[in-house]
């Protein structure tokens, strides 16, 4: 990855690999740019820290199976979705949303998630 | 010091309006509210909102039902409107034949041409043939994509089909670039073998070779007799980013049209018109037909169908059984209406031609005496019925400044539309008209294809906006509205009906302008049609021209576009006409029971 791109940003700390790609997933089939950057921190501090980095004001913060999405300027622990213990579905869906708040689409329902 | 109410009962909200008589006769406005009609207008359970109202209009100015010496009600015109909405085309395609729909991420780019097999059968695929790919959800787009590129280097893949959302993964993990459309729900009915075309449009365009009838003829080599069937194929396919069409050599793909039937108007001549025709046709045999004692329509027909409907509506609400229910005006307008094609493989829906119609049917004298006569004995005041509808209408709205006489008032509520002339002279000549507000909501949610019919209640009543970020949104008007708290993410992305107060989501995925035109267009349709048949029906001679200026009085006069509408289609006539302003304050509400209070005055001190 190029820096300075204008990407999504997900902050990781000892992510669950798994989550992690559906999460990659999600935001490449909406054709947004992302970038993985390890960082510590719990899910609120990454999360608020990764859509502060982001040139599009979106970003993604992942530790152990909690996820959540951030965008800029809302303050920290304000996360606009927050997972735990999240199915594959919900991390691609969560994906989706990051890349659909750079889009201005609406997002897709996290919820009960099932597949 | 004498306290009078008047009361103007209507299909939607109930308005009084409460004036001083002093010692000298002078006369002054004191209060006013407005409260929904409850039950049926001209029935006895009006009396609970007619009292609800009088009580907030009193309140408001601290006195008690005892002060009131007289309620003066006004005697409703006696119609009621109802509509109705019939296809008149069907397309169904019996073998599943097309996939047509915007997924909103399909990938690559470009039409091709192929047979149709699964992925899980690929190993038996020949070489030389085109194939086009069809790929179940339970392959993920990894495996999907190494299996597929394993097979490219011998197969001659052209094109894939994806059951899920994954197109651009895929896509990304191929070694050639070919179209792919995503999303297809139903990916088990496709039949593997057949000739199939896909084609995924340019970003920014739609796709332009599947929604042409010789452009499926080029791409799966049709004669001029399949040509013509898969016509309603390309016509349903139109504005699609991706499409795929399927070549089933039976596949009885059909344009029906029902037999739509004919409305027969039985009037100063019988006029008789096939619904086929179209809404103008309808309207100009209803006014070749003159004075209207019924309509009907064409037994075991849509048509007849939907009058039976309204009929059998009307007698409910009519009540008192018996009498014979008469539909005495119609008001046609074309519509189309997105119905979901049997058959097709992602749930496509295809735009029939439909017409909708608002019918209203006059009933014998609404039981006014009987309301008056509950109402005296509940709030021991003296109830009288004065005065009918329209001519109270005439005055109250002669209170808005800057008019004169001849004055012709348009009263567009929710079932129909009323209009009366009061000339100089003191003569009114009235008339009502089917179809107003309601059958405005009926097309916007038969155009717009939504689930309840409050959402295009809501939209017809309120602008909307685009949120465009969680601390702005995009006006339909072009403006920005900044926020300081951040926007609920549920609304993020969404149009959003700025209703007073609070913002209405709106569920369906359709964008800003879309609704916008639909919304707009069904009031033109129905408002400014109306309007013009209403006015010159009064006009002196029926000559338009000669009415010098036009108030809008009634609920849909409130709306934030109608009355700007009819302002810009009535000047052609060089006619004067805008939202009234009753008593210079009211707006266009108020206006019967206004006018009910300056009949009383008007009518001599002796009563």
């Amino acid at each position: 990855m190029i820096v300075n791109r204008p990407s999504i940003m997900i902050y990781t700390d000892h992510p669950d690999k798994d989550l992690l790609k559906e999460i990659c997933a999600g935001i490449e089939e909406e054709g947004v740019l992302f970038q993985i950057v390890s960082g510590n921190g719990d899910v609120d501090e990454l999360a608020h820290q990764a859509a502060a980095e982001s040139m599009l004001g979106s970003g993604i913060g992942i530790t152990g199976q909690q996820a959540a999405m951030q965008m800029s300027p809302l303050p920290k622990g304000h996360n606009v979705f927050e997972l735990i213990q999240p199915t594959l579905r919900q991390c691609r869906d969560l994906g989706a949303n990051s890349a659909r708040a750079v889009k201005k689409m609406p997002f897709r329902s996290l919820a009960g998630g099932s597949q | 010091m004498k306290l009078i109410a008047g009361v103007d009962i209507g299909n939607s909200t109930t308005e009084v309006c409460i004036g001083e008589i002093r010692e000298n006769g002078s006369f002054r406005f004191v209060s006013g509210a407005s409260r929904m009609t409850t039950g049926t207008k001209g029935t006895l359970p009006n009396v609970f909102g007619i009292k609800q109202a009088l009580l907030d209009a009193l309140g408001a100015v601290n006195l008690p039902l005892s002060a009131l010496s007289l309620v003066r009600l006004n005697e409703a015109a006696p119609v009621i409107g109802d509509t109705a909405m019939e296809t008149i085309t069907e397309t169904i395609i019996t073998e599943s034949s097309m996939i047509g729909h915007d997924p909103s991420t399909p990938a690559g780019a470009g039409e091709a041409v192929g047979e149709l097999i699964f992925l899980e059968n690929l190993w038996r695929g020949k070489p030389g043939v085109p194939y086009i790919v069809a790929v179940d959800s339970r392959f993920s787009y990894e495996e999907a994509a190494s299996r597929l590129n394993q097979f490219i280097p011998e197969l001659d893949i052209k094109g894939l089909i994806l059951q899920a959302d994954e197109a651009v993964l895929v896509e990304n993990r191929l070694s050639i670039r070919i179209p792919i459309v995503d999303e297809v729900r139903h990916i088990r009915q496709i039949p593997e073998g057949k000739m199939a075309a896909i084609e995924v449009a340019l970003p920014g365009t739609s796709i332009r070779m599947l929604s042409n009838p010789y452009g499926i003829a080029t791409l799966l080599g049709l004669n001029a007799e399949e040509t013509r069937m898969v016509t309603p194929i390309a016509k349903s396919l139109i504005g699609n980013r991706s499409a795929v069409v399927i070549r089933t050599p039976h596949g009885n793909i059909q344009e029906n049209v029902l037999p739509a039937g004919e409305i027969t108007f039985h009037g100063d001549t019988d006029r008789t018109v096939n619904i086929d025709a179209g809404a103008d046709r309808i309207m100009e045999e209803r006014s070749a037909a003159g004075e209207i004692r019924d309509i009907e329509g064409q037994n075991n027909t849509n048509v007849g169908n939907m009058f039976k409907r309204i009929r059998t509506g009307m007698a409910d609400v009519a009540g008192d059984g018996g009498e014979e229910i008469r539909i005495t005006d119609i008001l046609a307008v074309d519509t189309l209406a997105p119905v979901t094609i049997p058959g097709a493989l992602a749930g496509e829906t295809c735009m029939e031609k439909a017409v909708g119609i608002a019918a209203m049917v006059r009933t014998r004298h609404l039981p006014m005496q009987k309301i008056a006569e509950r109402l005296e004995e509940e709030l021991h005041v003296k109830a009288v019925v004065a005065g009918v509808e329209a001519v109270m209408a005439s005055l109250g709205a002669m209170t808005t400044p800057g008019t004169r006489l001849p004055l012709a008032i348009l009263d567009m509520g929710g079932g129909s539309t009323d209009a009366a002339v009061l000339e100089a002279d003191g003569t009114v000549r009235t008339t009502h008209q089917a179809g107003a507000g309601e059958l405005v909501t009926m097309l916007i949610r038969t155009e717009l294809g939504l689930e309840s019919r409050q959402t295009a209640e809501q939209i017809k009543k309120y602008p909307m906006g685009k949120v465009e970020s969680l601390f702005h949104m995009r006006l339909e008007n072009g403006a920005m509205r900044f926020f300081e708290e951040s926007i609920d993410p549920r609304y993020f992305g969404r149009v959003v009906l700025l209703a007073p107060g609070e913002m209405l989501r709106i569920e369906e995925d359709i964008t800003m302008e879309k609704i916008m035109d639909v919304r707009r267009d069904a009031k033109r349709k129905v408002f400014v049609r109306n309007a013009i048949r209403a006015l010159t029906a009064v006009a002196p001679d029926h000559d338009l021209r000669k009415i010098p200026n036009v108030v809008l009085v009634g609920g849909s006069a409130e709306d934030f576009e109608i009355p700007e509408m009819l302002t810009q289609a009535l000047s052609e006539y060089r006619i004067v006409c805008g939202r009234g302003n009753i008593r210079g304050t009211e707006g266009p509400r108020n206006a019967v029971a206004t006018g009910l209070l300056l009949s009383y005055l008007g009518a001599g001190k002796d009563r």
